[in-house]
């Protein structure tokens, strides 16, 4: 079969990225016959902005800017507004940028209009809207990340772990001990200071008059036009062996995160052989890829098994496809196994290593890498299915300063070779000097790292009968050896994460 | 009323970037803007199509109209939602592997849910790929065939799929909420099932060719075809590829739910972190597009319960006790629950959280809701409605929903124009009706002692 390469929300489009004469740098997908109109309101600081001991504040202020009131409304004003028009005005923290969005038909634009760039202008900041927002993240980490939700706790252990000691290594709503510190008048005084023309990135993208971005320039001069300035990141800590942290806390199965930073991000040639090599070994909720295949269709030891090669947020419950907005200076690598059975753990654990090392000893095959290649040129017209979408991954782009992504994809994917595949997996892939962190019950952990420091075999049963190359695999699974450094290997209780 | 379907008649131009205003024929005053096509085979097997701007773009749904509500025998719970994933199992013609790679190629989203009354199989590809889909589609749908094996090796990633949600407590609520709200039901399990079920899953491979057998039929299906597609063409491979399709004979007996007599209350201690929570459950009405109980249930959630109520400010923006409160009515095809869930900052304020949450509903009993507010709540459904009709695949998850509900998706036009009709008193008037002491059942979770 063949399909051709689709075209989607290509019609009707004029884009424009100006920075113009404010500091306030925009990008346009302008569509006038569209009656949406979606905003992305890129604010150039995150986490990495905290300053020491007040971890929390980037996230803290953007959403208490979002979720509270102007100086005119009060919050529940605003909610009352937003109300019939079915709007919303949301942030999305993360570590390099924050992402204010909104979407709203175009009966409401002017008055959407009015009231976001007065929450962003002049925000309320309101004493028990503080208080409110606060203990929203507080409980986000205290009684939320720690407690009932595993795979999230997993995935956030191990972005602690990889960048320990470094800008990256916080959630990005802060530590425990960061947000509790923080006061209102910490919030005033960042918001003072980050908040600044050339801080800000305007998105927009829809049926907006022209007449718009004057009147937005106009009045965001209200800012300060500021200096925007990157903060200088330091190299990630160099990992020897397998570095492990098993995290203990009532658990019936175990999630297992591991990975380690890499070079790489869109800016360079190589993240393309990558993604199609990291799509063959494991994209994200197909059954594409070699992990879900073998951890999860031959072996049924779990729901799902994905790889990636760059952070990965959303596509859960709905469509499987990333969020946009995420971007990092530096990257990473990650296998994501979901909560494994007690007794598979250690065996699924060394199954995701042994599949990492076979494809880093053969590579992909020409028809592997072809049915990749074509995949991916298809399925990432997929992930712009919206304008807001759309809209966020032109911002990415940018970011990185690459081509609009989506056509970054086909030409590079186009030109790319079996050799350049296979050379940029030997390159940067490995199954060895990597971090683990698994989550296990209470009481747990100890046994748990020991069994893997030594290398104890780890059998596995199945309720069915198995073909004979399964089995054959099993038994050098079972005793794959797996070089944990266990002077750098931990355990600990979750409600000791992310406190400072 | 006049002036909300005024002010509608402006939504409902296409939402997405590059569509033609021409295309749009549907009768204005209707909330869906699109023209729905039906077609039954001679089979049963209904298809449904909605041209839709999205240049290139197909969304192909599948609606088995069953799910855990047809989980009637005992130890068989589960089970739709397990057969979900069978159907990922392969054939002869196209084993696991080969459907895969057929997908592959095409660069589809392919992937499938369940719930409490439906199972729907959804795709999205690009336009010239849908004779591919069908053939596919239509193949494992009739044709299904895997091993023992594989059924039991799939009960693994059941029990994953379980497994991936025990730690959130919203999981255990449910399933304690359901279990002891109902007596006889299938509502009385989740999509999931009992864990014990789930559990013995890997011994139920005779049964499950039992369930194919009885539910994989025609006139059990409609296949929805959202996009850029041709109507001609769309038939002529419909039968095609699905004429040969035998029509089923199994019918359903789900025991009728008896009113319940006297509240029933449910401590649930929890092992790990958390803030106390309150769920509270109503046995309320089925779903229906023309009896105006399930539409002014659904205002009403949101008059006393959303983000504007006077609940909502009174115990998350004001008084700051609870992080989150809600009220939802589930919109089943047999009389479900009405939810409402308080996440309680400090167990001190359990008690004057519970007053406060049994004092807006005693209010909603005898205070009408004030005109302008009812009116502010219905324009709000509507513009949310129509801003969800995004793209081709957002449109067919919409319409699917429908046909679960009533095997037609013009539902969603009666249903919307139902809002238009529910009155203030009409609000009274169903919390009176659902809102009593003996028709509801109260979960409180907390941690355990001496755990943190």
């Amino acid at each position: 079969m063949t399909a051709r390469i689709v075209f989607l929300l290509m019609i009707g489009v004029m884009m424009f990225t100006a920075t113009t004469q404010s500091a306030i740098k925009f990008t346009q997908i302008q569509s006038p016959n569209s009656p949406l109109i979606a905003f992305r309101i890129i604010l150039r600081a995150g986490s990495i902005n905290d300053p020491k001991g007040k971890e929390g504040l980037n996230a803290l202020t953007a959403m208490l800017v979002a979720n509270g009131g102007t100086k005119d409304l009060t919050y529940s004003q605003v909610v009352e507004k937003l109300y019939p028009w079915a709007a919303s005005f949301d942030v999305q923290t993360d570590q390099e940028i924050t992402t204010f969005t909104g979407e709203i038909h175009r009966d409401h634009l002017h008055d959407f209009y009015k009231l976001f760039s007065d929450l962003l202008l002049h925000p309320r900041f309101d004493e028990a809207d503080f208080k409110r927002v606060k203990d929203d993240n507080l409980n986000y980490l205290q009684n939320g990340l720690r407690s009932t939700n595993d795979e999230g706790l997993g995935k956030e252990a191990l972005n602690a772990f990889m960048f320990e000691g470094h800008p990256y290594g916080t959630t990005d709503v802060g530590t425990v001990q960061g947000i509790t510190s923080i006061t209102l008048d910490d919030v005033k005084k960042y918001y003072a200071e980050t908040y600044a023309q050339s801080n800000l990135w305007f998105g927009i993208a829809g049926g907006y008059p022209s007449s718009l971005i004057g009147e937005i320039q106009n009045d965001f001069a209200v800012l300060p036009v500021g200096q925007h300035t990157d903060i200088t990141l330091p190299q990630p800590k160099a990992i020897k062996d397998m570095e492990v942290m098993v995290v203990e806390k009532p658990a019936r199965a175990y999630a297992v995160s591991m990975g380690y930073p890499i070079p790489v991000t869109r800016s360079d040639k190589s993240y393309y052989a990558l993604l199609v090599a990291n799509s063959y070994f494991g994209e994200h909720r197909t059954f594409n890829g070699i992990l879900m295949n073998h951890l999860r269709g031959d072996r049924g030891l779990n729901y799902g098994d994905y790889s990636y090669i760059e952070k990965f947020t959303g596509g859960l419950g709905g469509a499987p496809f990333p969020n946009p907005n995420t971007p990092l200076r530096q990257q990473f690598f990650s296998i994501w196994l979901r909560p494994v059975q007690p007794e598979n753990t250690h065996f699924a654990i060394r199954n995701a290593l042994w599949e990492l090392k076979n494809l880093v000893d053969k590579g992909l095959t020409r028809e592997d890498f072809e049915n990749t290649r074509k995949f991916l040129i298809n399925y990432s017209k997929l992930w712009v299915s919206t304008m807001s979408r759309r809209l966020g991954y032109q911002m990415d782009s940018e970011f990185y300063g690459t081509d609009y992504y989506i056509d970054a994809i086909v030409k590079e994917l186009n030109s790319l070779t079996l050799d350049d595949v296979n050379s940029a997996i030997k390159k940067y892939l490995h199954p060895s000097d990597i971090k683990i962190t698994v989550v296990v019950d209470e009481g747990k952990g100890k046994q748990f790292l020991d069994d893997l420091t030594n290398n104890t075999p780890s059998p596995i049963t199945y309720d069915a009968a198995k073909p004979q190359n399964i089995l054959d695999q099993d038994k050098l699974i079972q005793i794959f050896p797996l070089a944990v450094n266990a002077s750098k290997s931990v355990v600990v209780n979750a409600k000791e994460l992310f406190e400072k | 009323m006049t002036r909300l379907l005024g002010v509608f008649s402006l939504i409902v131009f296409p939402l997405v970037v590059g569509i033609a205003q021409g295309k749009r024929d549907a009768k204005e005053s209707q909330i869906f803007p699109y023209t729905i096509n039906q077609v039954t085979l001679d089979n049963g097997l209904k298809i449904v199509s909605i041209p839709f701007d999205s240049p290139g773009i197909i969304a192909y749904y599948t609606v088995v109209r069953t799910g855990s509500r047809n989980e009637t025998e005992p130890g068989k719970s589960g089970f739709a939602h397990f057969f979900e994933h069978m159907m990922f199992r392969g054939t002869e013609k196209y084993p696991a592997a080969k459907f895969n790679d057929v997908l592959k190629l095409m660069g589809a989203d392919n992937n499938a849910f369940t719930s409490d009354d439906e199972t729907v199989f959804h795709t999205v590809a690009s336009s010239d790929a849908l004779e591919s889909i069908m053939d596919l589609e239509s193949d494992r749908f009739m044709h299904l065939k895997y091993s023992e094996e594989d059924f039991k090796t799939e009960a693994g990633a059941i029990l994953g799929e379980y497994n991936k949600n025990a730690s959130n407590p919203f999981q255990a609520i449910e399933e304690k909420i359901r279990d002891t709200a109902y007596t006889v039901h299938t509502y009385k399990h989740t999509t999931m099932g009992f864990l014990k079920d789930i559990q013995n899953m890997p011994n139920q491979y005779q049964y499950s060719l039992t369930f194919f057998d009885r539910w994989y039929r025609p006139e059990n299906c409609v296949v929805v075809v959202v996009g850029d597609f041709d109507q001609e063409k769309l038939i002529t491979l419909a039968k095609k590829y699905y004429g040969e399709w035998k029509h089923g004979s199994y019918t359903l007996d789900v025991p009728a739910e008896r009113p319940q007599q006297e509240e029933k209350t449910i401590n649930l201690p929890w092992k790990s972190k958390t803030l106390p929570t309150l769920a509270i459950a109503y046995h309320g009405p089925a779903f229906s597009d023309s009896q105006i109980d399930m539409a002014a249930m659904n205002l009403l959630s949101m008059s006393v319960f959303g983000e504007t109520s006077d609940l909502y400010r009174k115990l998350v923006v004001d008084g700051q006790l609870v992080e989150s409160v809600r009220g939802e009515m589930e919109e089943n095809r047999d009389p479900g629950l009405f939810y409402v869930f308080a996440r309680i900052k400090n167990r001190n304020n359990i008690e004057t959280v519970r007053n406060a949450i049994y004092q807006a509903i005693e209010t909603a009993k005898t205070e009408p809701v004030s005109a302008e507010r009812l009116a502010s709540i219905k324009e709000h459904m509507k513009y949310r409605f129509a801003m969800g009709l995004d793209n081709a695949d957002h449109v067919a998850n919409n319409i699917a929903r429908f046909i679960t509900l009533t095997n037609n998706p013009e539902s969603v036009n009666l249903l919307y124009s139902l809002y238009d009709r529910v009155t203030p008193d009409d609000i009274m008037s169903v919390a009176k009706k659902y809102f009593s002491q003996n028709n509801r059942t109260v979960l409180l979770l907390t941690q355990q002692e001496g755990k943190q």
